[in-house]
């Protein structure tokens, strides 16, 4: 649910005929999620996300949450952060950072005996990482 | 009044005054015999009492009579009843714990009584003892090599893996296949094997999966291999990763030269990378235990294989001809009490364990070699160990549990004399090319430890390696292995990058498990559990790792990666996994450190719901076209009918009025038949809004050619198919290469149904509301009003189908009358073939039986934990599929309606086929 998922971007074109090679994207890398992180993705609905991202702040058990967006999911994390930002009445605040993320395709050639191997190709899709914290954080956290 | 119920009353009244009645016959006359006593009851030949007493009464028979009567009543409250134990008799308060046990607990007047039962007891249980065989003590059936003897003798039918015992005391074992296997454990644990699955990983012993070995030179293996497989559905053995050995690759394979009919079965096939200096090249074959026997027979007639090569090859000796050294052998040196019975078992079945396989009798050759082409066929079956890991941190269990191996240089050469052609590590460890390669193996299997996700990987990737004992650090507790990304991750960035791009060079993919020599030799000089156990006694810190690592513990074995999801879009990546392939022996060795790492073990049905969550069709399951797909669906019917027959009639569902054909077995055949007859008549009328139902004819026709169906797999059609199932102009969905495939269209559709007549395509189906589709649930066509209430609600819930009408039911009902003067013969034969609620043989039109048109049945069906709702898998006819397809509106192409057997209601289900 909270993968990081790859959004079909067709900005990247294929330079390989497309009859001889069938292209398989993999999944971006993971990393060690702590509970405070959100990945935000285009399938699960805004709502559900948002409310998430709303009970985590809520619950006291975090003073600041990530959320974080690749690729066509940018926006909407970017949404979510400037949501939870305006319902908490000032009371929350943001840190956004961008960084690129390798992907890596599986290029499969149709007629695998004499289009030789399979090939494999990184691409890079931007991704933000959005630290939604509270202003003033409380001095008792240890 | 049944036999039980009189016995019970027999028992009964077995004290009581049977009859009381005096005889009075010498008496007055008949007429007044039956008054002269009292009677007991109501009699029957009596009529009724007397309707006026006696005149008169004899005072002589009188008296007679109610002395006969106080007699009997004395002596009926004498005795004890019968059917009462003695301590019954005691009131309550009485009675205590253990009287039965010593009767000096009971009162006095009552023990002569217990003690005469008791004797009585005792006889009756020696007497059924000495009938019985003369049972050894449990201490000498417990004894290790009476163990061993008791074991091979229950294997002697089913055989038994590696890690039987510890699944049988943890699993429902089922025999299958000639294997003793298990099916799924006893604890409840569906949804932790399925997250076991999905976050972390699940662990499977697939070693009943049968290995064929081909030797020979490249080209002429592949001159043979290559009329087995066909380029249009896909890989072959010939593609070039495969053949360099760095990947494993898994195909369908077909009778020589006759590919779109007479499928054989899935196979995966791993080749041995080339050996410098070499031209003969070593290929596995991994099959399925009810294809083998197809397959092996197919392989030696394509191969021209057929001399049978007796127990020892001209390579290698084999290891047949040697019997696991400790376990044969302490069978042998059991001091036994009754020779007689140690001589009879111990000669053959020790043997017959190392020699386990439950897909060939023991006396039949297992190598086949040809003078003409030079090829050796080797079946492997049981000489190899697989197990497999399924989930995300599969490799992170491995690299916890095995460590690379030690080399033992300074060991070796202080003992070089002892031990030079015994062990082949030390040998190895002189040869310094050797142990740079298994350097490089080991860091390749360091770099392992900084992935985070098995399906980060090149699917296939094959990596090989040799390992330190793994028994030899096991943990004291159960641990949960996790991923140490961060750590790793400074160190070896490049390398991990490396080996998920590019996978694992060529060179790192030899090993010495493709050996047999080495493979024989690591299982003969295995360390018994008992040594091992003696070292950890000595160790001074308890729970620390073994060292010195002895020389034999090292073992040569093959990591081979399995893919997860690739097909479409949804859940990529899931389910993937490594196999763990080791030589025969070793399969506890590494399957108990394994389970300390915190995986969960599954089951048959666990490999089941893996496949079906990762949407791949399992092998007999899903291939209805196959021997072995047919022959599973015979034994399917046979255990669901015999399943329905446990069932009271009247809690059966009734399958007839329910509009239901075939809730048991599939006619595939008949349903591709009937498609191809109504795809015929559209063909010729050239209009397709024609009522569909009235063109079949109920039994195929003169017309039709006796050409048997087949399963679509060509990549290009399925590719076609797919796209046109797509809706085109749903959210979110696009299609991918729109340039490539051609829109569906009336004369590209009649095309492709041309080419494909008598076929039916896999599916994955999914719900769009609630429900759960069962096995064997009927998918069919919606009528354009179905989708019109659809457009108007996307959940809708789906028609309904009007309850049909049982026309057997009273033909049964008038058999089973007519079966009660029968005779027995006559009555069985004819309940056999009606059963309530089924449709009798001869099926009626099964695409047009229902106010749907049928289109196919589904071969497996859930809820989907992962995906959220229904998810079914099963087969469409091409088509029905494609007619349907065309008198679809475009968004809403690839609805169908799916029906479960023991329901009226249908759902709208979305069609995927994914290349």
């Amino acid at each position: 649910m909270t993968d990081p998922r790859n959004p079909d971007s067709a900005s990247q074109a294929i330079e390989m005929d497309p009859v001889e090679y069938t292209l398989r994207k993999r999944l971006p890398r993971k990393l060690p999620k702590r509970r405070n992180d959100v990945y935000v993705n285009m399938k699960t609905d805004f709502r559900a996300q948002l409310a998430r991202c709303q009970k985590l702040l809520e619950g006291g058990a975090h003073r600041e949450i990530c959320v974080h967006g690749l690729g066509l999911a940018i926006n909407r994390a970017i949404n979510i952060a400037l949501q939870l930002q305006a319902s908490s009445q000032g009371a929350l605040q943001l840190a956004a950072n961008t960084s690129t993320v390798e992907l890596v395709d599986d290029l499969e050639p149709e007629d695998p005996d004499e289009a030789g191997e399979p090939m494999t190709r990184t691409r890079n899709n931007s991704a933000i990482h959005i630290k939604v914290f509270t202003e003033f954080p409380t001095p008792a956290k240890g | 009044m049944s036999a039980a119920k009189v016995k019970m009353r027999e028992k009964k009244l077995r004290n009581q005054p049977s009859n009381v009645q005096y005889s009075s016959t010498h008496s007055v006359d008949n007429s007044d015999a039956r008054q002269g006593g009292w009677v007991r009851g109501h009699h029957r030949d009596a009529g009724g009492y007397a309707k006026e007493m006696p005149k008169f009464i004899t005072g002589g028979t009188f008296a007679r009579a109610r002395a006969a009567e106080v007699n009997a009543m004395l002596k009926a409250v004498n005795k004890t009843p019968g059917s009462s134990y003695v301590f019954a008799a005691l009131p309550k308060h009485m009675r205590r714990r253990a009287m039965s046990h010593n009767t000096k607990r009971l009162p006095r007047r009552l023990r002569d009584v217990a003690n005469r039962m008791r004797e009585k007891t005792y006889q009756a249980a020696t007497k059924k003892k000495k009938e019985q065989a003369k049972n050894k003590s449990r201490k000498a059936r417990r004894r290790h090599g009476n163990l061993l003897l008791e074991f091979n003798r229950r294997q002697r039918k089913n055989i038994w893996l590696e890690t039987h015992i510890w699944h049988a005391k943890r699993f429902h074992m089922v025999k299958k296949w000639g294997y003793c296997l298990g099916d799924r454990p006893t604890n409840k644990c569906y949804r932790p094997c399925y997250r076991a699955m999905s976050n972390h990983c699940l662990l499977q012993d697939l070693s009943y999966y049968c290995c064929i070995e081909l030797h020979g030179e490249e080209d002429k293996l592949l001159a043979a291999l290559s009329q087995l497989t066909s380029k249009d559905t896909g890989p072959t053995f010939a593609s070039a990763v495969c053949l360099s050995g760095c990947r494993q690759g898994s195909l369908t394979v077909y009778k020589a030269g006759q590919y779109p009919s007479h499928p054989l079965g899935l196979v995966t096939f791993l080749w041995r990378p080339r050996t410098q200096g070499s031209a003969l090249r070593q290929l596995w074959i991994w099959a399925h235990p009810t294809l083998k026997q197809d397959l092996l027979a197919e392989l030696q007639a394509v191969c021209l294989c057929s001399e049978a090569v007796a127990m020892v090859t001209p390579v290698e000796a084999h290891p047949t001809t040697e019997p696991e050294p400790e376990k044969s052998s302490e069978a042998k040196l059991v001091p036994g009490k009754k020779r007689k019975r140690n001589h009879k078992d111990s000669s053959e079945p020790s043997a017959k364990k190392i020699l386990g396989d439950g897909t060939r009798s023991t006396t039949s050759p297992v190598t086949w070699k040809s003078s003409l082409t030079g090829i050796i066929i080797n079946d492997l079956t049981m000489e190899l160990v697989r197990f497999r890991l399924i989930g995300p941190q599969s490799h992170s269990v491995l690299t916890d549990t095995l460590e690379a191996a030690t080399r033992c240089e300074v060991l070796c050469k202080e003992q070089q004399p002892t031990h030079t052609s015994s062990l082949w590590w030390p040998e190895l460890c002189k040869d310094e090319s050797r142990m740079k390669l298994h350097q490089q193996q080991a860091d390749l299997f360091h770099t392992l430890k900084s992935i985070f996700s098995s399906s980060e990987l090149t699917a296939g990737t094959v990596l090989s390696l040799t390992v330190d004992d793994p028994r030899l650090n096991l943990p004291t507790k159960k641990v949960q292995a996790l991923p140490c990304v961060q750590q790793a991750e400074e160190v070896c960035e490049e390398k991990r990058r490396e080996l998920t791009l590019r996978g694992v060079p060529e060179h790192c993919c030899q090993s010495f498990l493709w050996d047999q020599s080495v493979r024989n030799s690591v299982t003969d000089n295995k360390i018994p559990e008992q040594t091992l156990n003696r070292m950890r006694r000595e160790v001074l810190v308890p729970g620390s790792r073994l060292s010195p690592t002895p020389l034999q513990g090292r073992v040569p074995i093959l990591l081979v990666h399995q893919p997860g999801k690739q097909l479409g879009t949804e859940r990529t990546g899931w389910g993937a996994g490594w196999d763990l392939l080791l030589p025969k022996g070793w399969g506890m060795a590494f399957w108990v450190p394994l389970v300390y790492r915190g995986v969960r073990v599954g089951g048959l049905n666990m490999s089941l719901k893996h496949n079906q969550n990762k949407a791949t069709p399992h092998f007999p399951h899903d291939y209805p076209d196959c021997p072995a797909g047919v022959r599973f669906q015979d034994e399917q019917e046979a255990e669901l009918l015999n399943k329905l027959k446990r069932r009271p009639p009247a809690k059966r569902p009734n399958y007839i009025k329910l509009g239901c054909l075939a809730p048991l077995r599939c006619p595939w055949q008949q349903l591709a038949e009937e498609w191809e007859l109504i795809s015929r008549d559209l063909r010729e009328e050239k209009t397709h809004d024609g009522p569909v139902e009235q063109q079949v004819s109920p039994l195929g026709g003169a017309t039709v050619k006796p050409q048997h169906f087949t399963v679509l797999r060509s990549r290009s059609s399925l590719r076609l198919l797919s796209c046109w199932c797509r809706p085109s102009s749903s959210k979110g969905q696009r299609l991918r290469g729109v340039g490539e495939s051609s829109p569906l269209s009336h004369s590209a559709a009649s095309a492709l149904v041309e080419a494909h007549r008598m076929s039916v395509v896999w599916v994955r189906l999914s719900l769009l509301s609630k429900g759960k589709p069962e096995l064997h649930a009927m998918l069919c066509a919606p009528t354009a009003e179905d989708l019109r209430l659809l457009a108007k609600e996307q959940r809708a819930n789906g028609p309904q189908e009007p309850p049909h009408k049982d026309h057997f039911k009273s033909r049964i009902g008038r058999s089973k009358k007519s079966q009660k003067t029968a005779s027995p013969a006559n009555d069985t034969s004819q309940s056999s073939d009606l059963v309530i609620g089924l449709w009798p043989d001869p099926l009626p039109s099964v695409s047009s039986h229902c106010s749907r048109v049928m289109l196919g049945w589904v071969t497996q069906g859930d809820f989907s934990l992962s995906a959220g709702c229904g998810e079914a898998l099963g087969f469409i006819t091409v088509s029905g599929l494609i007619h349907t397809l065309i008198k679809q509106p475009v968004e809403h192409r690839g609805t169908l309606l799916l029906r479960n057997p023991a329901s009226l209601h249908y759902r709208f289900i979305k069609v995927n086929i994914e290349v």
